[in-house]
């Protein structure tokens, strides 16, 4: 171990040199939120979007090898026969088994829009592979191998057979991001199926997101499946959101919460379904109707007013 | 390594580290926090190199953590350059040999990455309460980037005594 030399670098060319990194990246900042960045964005998707592709199915092989092993193991204990199977037979299992595994996944998905007709899910949905969760631990978005050209558009919702995942909210020529729910900055209206009390269900940061605006007094109970209530005309209506988990009622409140626990599994996302025939509507608060306190007060300034963090932020 | 080289070089493994990080990270995440994996490279570099490489990393970086993210391009970069500017200070005054000196510099380099970044999506109007954002992200954060720093003192020194070239 040794000590570090003495640097022959000053504070004033480091303080220089931070001055004109800072200014270019906010120079970046500012062309991407007035969408001169686009060109650049698609460019670097191109090339990125198959990368991110080629190590998503890396990854996934050495996950389906790893548990592959172990699975082995096991049954190399029980049955001899296992034995003789040799290594091309085994990588040529694997393959199988994990283009099984897609090919399950993609049947839950079509079934999932079959027997919901009226999510307007039949014929307008096209599926997409999730290639990668964002870089920060603060956000929380998905990337996704799907963009304008294959018709995903800014506002379309994103689901899968287990419920709702979220909505695209931003899009290149081959990928988009989509905001999950599970971000502290995302809204959706929601609706408990038993009690069809309205709320709205709201992200949090590394928690469970969660749904507020239940009028107090309002009787609901802990696993009780909340749902996607259409209200403000940004997702379907009907979609499954989560479970109630724990109810937060506090008499000095106006309104009741509920802990939601996703049905989503967002650490486990690999295929979604982008529902295309689904219009969104833009700029559209999104409770119509505030919730109405007991008391019969109208509820005024604690209803969400709209969802700006929903509104998209267009790169188109 | 000279100037142009260095960057030439850097561009595809930061871009390699970023597609890692977004792939592979949320498979090592623990307490719902995925592994900063370019922050920590930047950090270690620069407790190294020195702020003048760690500055230019740290840009480099950060613009690819934009790609692959649903933040502001520019806003990785910005919080990324505090965290190298934090960072040399442990690379100028201390020794890097020290244990403990690597581990301080990741703890307080990922709290100003962690503030920077946060003011960056307060200014754009992201807003996320900062309590819960504390308690649930930052602090997890900082105890796995300092745990990674601590894993990695060893490999740090035996990185040859560098020239500054920057």
């Amino acid at each position: 171990m040794r000590d570090s030399e003495r640097r022959v670098w000053s504070f004033a060319d480091i303080g220089v040199r931070l001055v004109i990194l800072s200014l270019a990246a906010m120079l970046i900042m500012a062309l991407q939120l007035t969408g001169r960045l686009e060109v650049v964005q698609n460019a670097v998707a191109i090339i990125t979007s198959p990368a991110q592709l080629s190590v998503t199915g890396l990854t996934d092989s050495v996950s389906s090898a790893v548990n592959s092993v172990r699975e082995f193991r096991n049954l190399q204990q029980r049955n001899a026969e296992l034995e003789r199977i040799n290594g091309s037979l085994l990588v040529e299992n694997l393959r199988l088994r994990e283009v099984e595994r897609e090919n399950q996944r993609l049947r839950e998905l079509l079934a999932f829009a079959e027997v919901r007709p009226g999510l307007e899910l039949r014929g307008g949905q096209i599926i997409a592979r999730v290639i990668g969760q964002d870089s920060n631990n603060y956000l929380n978005f998905i990337m996704l191998d799907l963009g304008r050209r294959h018709g995903i558009r800014v506002g379309m919702p994103v689901v899968t057979d287990q419920g709702l995942v979220g909505r695209v909210s931003e899009v290149t020529e081959t990928t988009s991001k989509v905001l999950l729910i599970t971000d502290p900055t995302s809204t959706v209206n929601a609706i408990l199926q038993s009690s069809r009390l309205t709320g709205a269900v709201g992200g949090r940061p590394g928690e469970d997101p969660i749904m507020d605006f239940i009028p107090q007094g309002a009787q609901f109970s802990v696993g009780e499946i909340v749902l996607t209530s259409g209200l403000g005309g940004n997702f379907p209506k009907g979609i499954p959101i989560g479970q109630v988990v724990e109810i937060r009622q506090r008499d000095f409140e106006i309104f009741q919460q509920a802990v939601i626990r996703p049905t989503v599994d967002f650490d486990r996302l690999e295929l979604v379904m982008v529902v295309t025939s689904f219009d969104p509507l833009e700029f559209v608060p999104e409770l119509d109707n505030p919730p109405v306190p007991p008391s019969g007060e109208p509820a005024s300034e604690t209803a969400p007013a709209g969802d700006q963090s929903e509104a998209p932020t267009e790169t188109q | 390594m000279s100037r142009s080289l260095f960057v030439y070089v850097m561009i595809p493994f930061l871009g390699f580290l970023a597609v890692i990080q977004t792939v592979v990270g949320p498979r090592l995440s623990i307490l719902n926090v995925r592994p900063d994996l370019i922050l920590v490279f930047v950090i270690a570099w620069t407790l190294v190199y020195g702020p003048r490489q760690g500055l230019v990393l740290a840009f480099i970086g950060g613009l690819w953590m934009d790609i692959f993210s649903g933040g502001p391009m520019g806003g990785s970069s910005l919080a990324l350059m505090i965290a190298a500017v934090i960072a040399g200070v442990g690379h100028q005054a201390l020794f890097r040999s020290n244990l403990i000196v690597p581990t301080l510099v990741g703890v307080a380099g990922t709290l100003g990455y962690a503030a920077a970044y946060l003011a960056v999506l307060a200014a754009i109007g992201h807003d996320l309460p900062w309590q819960n954002t504390v308690e649930r992200l930052v602090l997890p954060e900082v105890l796995y980037n300092g745990a990674l720093m601590l894993i990695l003192t060893p490999l740090l020194n035996r990185i040859p005594e560098p020239r500054e070239v920057g």
